[in-house]
């Protein structure tokens, strides 16, 4: 909390010159092995408006650190720079510091003179002293013209839209709910589950994926706060966090008939999972052969036989030979793999179907043991706890495993099987495990271990928002360890496989991590982000709109009629939730009315004229 | 002298990618020479044409754009970046400034190589070109700065 004292009101800070503290940190050695940071202090100490300026040996050490606060008190400062380590190290550690010194904490600049500076310039030390200087100047220009900035906030709406009714969405619906939370929960088919429904037991339990449905959605109907939307889509989505509109349309009313419901949520989870991969026609005979099927097929067959009987049934027939394929639609190379419908191939693991089919495979010889089944893979990725023990399982359970390259898939070819008893399918592949031997195998029945792709269905919201993706079209997080369930877009949260192929459990801990999320981005009344986005200057602007032109984030700028000495003129006016900070109106702007806080063009100008201070006939240039 | 003559460049750094990229080259200790300053910026497509001419005139040798290329966060920006820079870039031409003394590039958070490489061709032919012709500068910095000012005039009917 900033100290209500003079020297925080922006008002005397504009009025009086500036008083400015400067850090300069050895870092150990790590700085001053390089840099003569005594003669670097003493030039600070030149500058226009610097009080003080130090050196230490670890200014971000506690007593480092109270140095300043200390000096704040003392000197009666009212900016402080400290030049150190790279600010993607330091900065907000001393932004809390001089806050705690009771200054603005956007009264702090901080000044890279060890990652840009020592360690670049190890063997120039006048070089890399001269450098220091300058960057400090340049610092200094910078900081002396720092306006007191807050964290802007926006109201917060404590509900939340959950996009998908699959495990990971339910999953988070009830945990928000469990947070005390209002959810609606949007699904598109008409029950909720998604392709969970269409598995009979999940690996490595073995539970039925019926019971755990049930239990999930027993949690989401149970609770008074979730709103569930059956058959519905979001057919309109904008606004920022804390504050998205959303329009659902397609679920039925009280009537009977299919209404459009619109919400106003904080934050949207999107727990749009993914669609399993469809072969090509051809690929492998799908679909020129009634006898190649893929894994969704496969599974929907297992759940229709009868109890009992010694072989596999298929189209009326016994199975004597079944022979799965891994990775077909995963794990692509190009030149070899025809491109999907976008021009890409799908460089990408599925990561589940390997366990998958190994689970299949291992049902199949327990339920059918007179069906045989051969195994054609790359790679066995078992990923995950437990999941080895189903390549174990399987290869003792006598199921026979070829092998081959991804550049030299196996092939099929239909056999004439007019005399009796016949194979219908032939399977020809370069066996490494046999070094390399071409084998030809027959079977009754080929299944193909199809892959997962992202859900072409979740587009048309992920375009609303602009969400990013990966190249492989999944939706992508800010960062995949440090923040592995946000997206670029603030109060948009990641659940499950919409974010790349996850097994269930996987998709039920993302869910559970945004459903946690979302929870701490609702906790307030208002969400607070960072000020730095772009700011007009009403005594400057002329209403010409080039900012409005120039801008493209809809909203984020526009001009609105004020009454100024009497007249109606128009002004232009950001809404801070909706700038990205980006700076593109700033250089259009013929007036200079726009600036960006935090980064305005006065500041930068007056770098560069700190950066050539030296230059003897340097005059600042005013515009 | 041509030969001891020392150019002042400038680095604009985005902050998602060239800032931490140029963070990356100190990391692994690799060595460029110290007449080069960074600066760390959002996104160059804060800076009006004017505002590099401004630079020249003050007595910076050579800037260096180092952009998130097609990683940047902002939209659109990249594609107004390049646009701005091909203006000014023919501008400086016609009025004969070297253009050598601009370069633009994208930098991501660990091309350390591209990073030295640019900032070391950048100084070999800066080195060849001798100081900046601030007056010519200044006298582009103006007219930049009034095409910018003259931008939001409504064009009038006689």
């Amino acid at each position: 909390m900033a100290k209500e004292n003079e020297k925080s009101s922006p008002e005397t800070q504009a009025a009086s010159p500036p008083r400015i503290g400067i850090y300069i940190c050895r870092c150990g050695g790590n700085i001053s092995d390089v840099v003569r940071v005594e003669e670097v202090a003493a030039a600070a100490r030149e500058l226009p408006g610097v009080v003080v300026a130090k050196v230490e040996t670890f200014l971000c050490s506690d007593p480092g650190q109270q140095t300043i606060t200390e000096d704040i008190r003392k000197e009666n400062l009212d900016r402080v720079a400290v030049a150190c380590c790279s600010p993607s190290l330091h900065e907000l550690t001393f932004r809390g510091a001089i806050a705690r010194g009771g200054l603005n904490p956007y009264l702090y600049e901080h000044v890279n003179i060890r990652e840009q500076c020592s360690w670049a310039h190890p063997h120039d030390r006048a070089g890399a002293t001269s450098k220091a200087t300058r960057l400090i100047a340049a610092g200094a220009g910078k900081l002396a013209r720092a306006k007191p900035l807050e964290q802007i906030r926006l109201p917060n709406h404590r509900r939340a839209l959950v996009v998908g009714g699959g495990p990971a969405g339910m999953k988070a619906a009830a945990e928000l709910a469990g947070f005390g939370i209002p959810v609606l929960l949007v699904e598109r088919e008409t029950r909720l589950g998604g392709w969970l429904n269409h598995v009979d037991r999940v690996f490595p339990s073995e539970e039925p994926a019926r019971e755990l449905l049930a239990r999930l959605e027993a949690d989401v109907r149970g609770s008074s706060r979730v709103e569930v939307l059956l058959g519905a889509e979001v057919t309109a989505v904008s606004g920022f966090i804390g504050n998205f509109q959303a329009t659902i349309s397609g679920a039925l009313g009280p009537a009977g008939s299919p209404i459009a419901v619109s919400a106003t949520v904080g934050v949207i989870v999107m727990a749009t999972g993914f669609e399993p991969y469809v072969p090509a026609e051809g690929e492998y005979l799908y679909r020129q052969s009634s006898r190649v099927v893929t894994m969704p097929e496969f599974l929907e067959l297992m759940r229709q036989q009868p109890l009992g009987i010694p072989r596999l049934r298929f189209d009326g027939r016994d199975v004597r030979r079944v022979a799965f394929i891994h990775c077909v639609g995963s794990r692509q190379v190009d030149g070899v793999n025809a491109p999907q419908p976008d021009g890409k191939i799908n460089a990408y693991c599925s990561r589940t179907c390997c366990t998958t089919t190994l689970q299949q495979a291992i049902e199949v010889r327990k339920r059918f043991p007179e069906t045989a089944v051969f195994d054609f893979y790359q790679d066995i990725r078992t990923y995950g706890r437990g999941h080895e023990d189903y390549y174990l399982q399987a290869s003792q359970s006598g199921v026979t495993f070829f092998r081959f390259a991804g550049d030299e898939p196996p092939a099929i070819e239909s056999v004439e099987h007019g005399k009796n008893g016949g194979f219908p399918l032939a399977i020809s592949v370069k066996d490494s495990l046999t070094w390399g031997e071409e084998l030809r195998l027959e079977a009754d029945l080929v299944v193909l271990a199809t892959g997962m792709m992202a859900n072409a269905h979740s587009r048309g919201i992920i375009e609303m928002l602009k969400l990013p993706t990966g190249d492989d079209r999944f939706l992508q997080e800010i960062h995949p360890k440090l923040r592995p369930v946000e997206t670029a877009l603030n109060g948009v949260l990641l659940a499950g496989s919409a974010q790349g192929p996850m097994p269930l459990h996987e998709s039920l801990a993302t869910a559970g991590a945004a459903a946690a999320r979302a929870a701490a981005l609702l906790r307030g009344d208002a969400v607070e982000v960072q000020p730095f986005v772009a700011a007009v200057d009403a005594t400057r602007c002329e209403g010409a709109g080039l900012c409005v032109e120039e801008c493209e984030y809809e909203g984020a700028i526009a001009l609105v009629e004020q009454a100024v000495e009497g007249q109606t003129v128009r002004r232009a006016q950001v809404n801070p939730g909706l700038c990205s900070g980006c700076g593109a109106c700033v250089a259009v702007c013929p007036q200079g009315a726009i600036e960006l806080n935090g980064w305005r063009i006065d500041q930068y100008e007056a770098m560069i004229d700190g950066l050539v201070e030296s230059v003897p006939e340097a005059a600042a240039l005013t515009r | 002298m041509a030969e001891t003559f020392v150019p002042r460049i400038v680095v604009f750094a985005t902050e998602r990618c060239a800032y931490p990229g140029a963070d990356a080259v100190g990391k692994a200790h690799q060595e460029y020479p110290s007449n080069v300053d960074i600066v760390r910026v959002p996104s160059p497509v804060l800076f009006p044409e004017d505002f590099y001419l401004r630079c020249y005139a003050q007595g910076v040798d050579g800037i260096l754009i180092a952009t998130c290329g097609s990683d940047c966060p902002y939209r659109g920006a990249y594609e107004k970046i390049a646009r701005r820079i091909d203006t000014l870039t023919s501008r400086m031409k016609q009025a004969g400034m070297p253009i050598a003394r601009l370069r633009i590039t994208a930098i991501c958070t660990v091309c350390i190589k591209a990073f030295l490489k640019e900032v070391t061709q950048m100084n070999d032919e800066l080195r060849h070109l001798g100081p900046v012709d601030r007056a010519l500068a200044t006298k582009l910095w103006r007219e930049s700065l009034a095409r910018r000012r003259s931008a939001g005039k409504l064009p009038r009917t006689a």
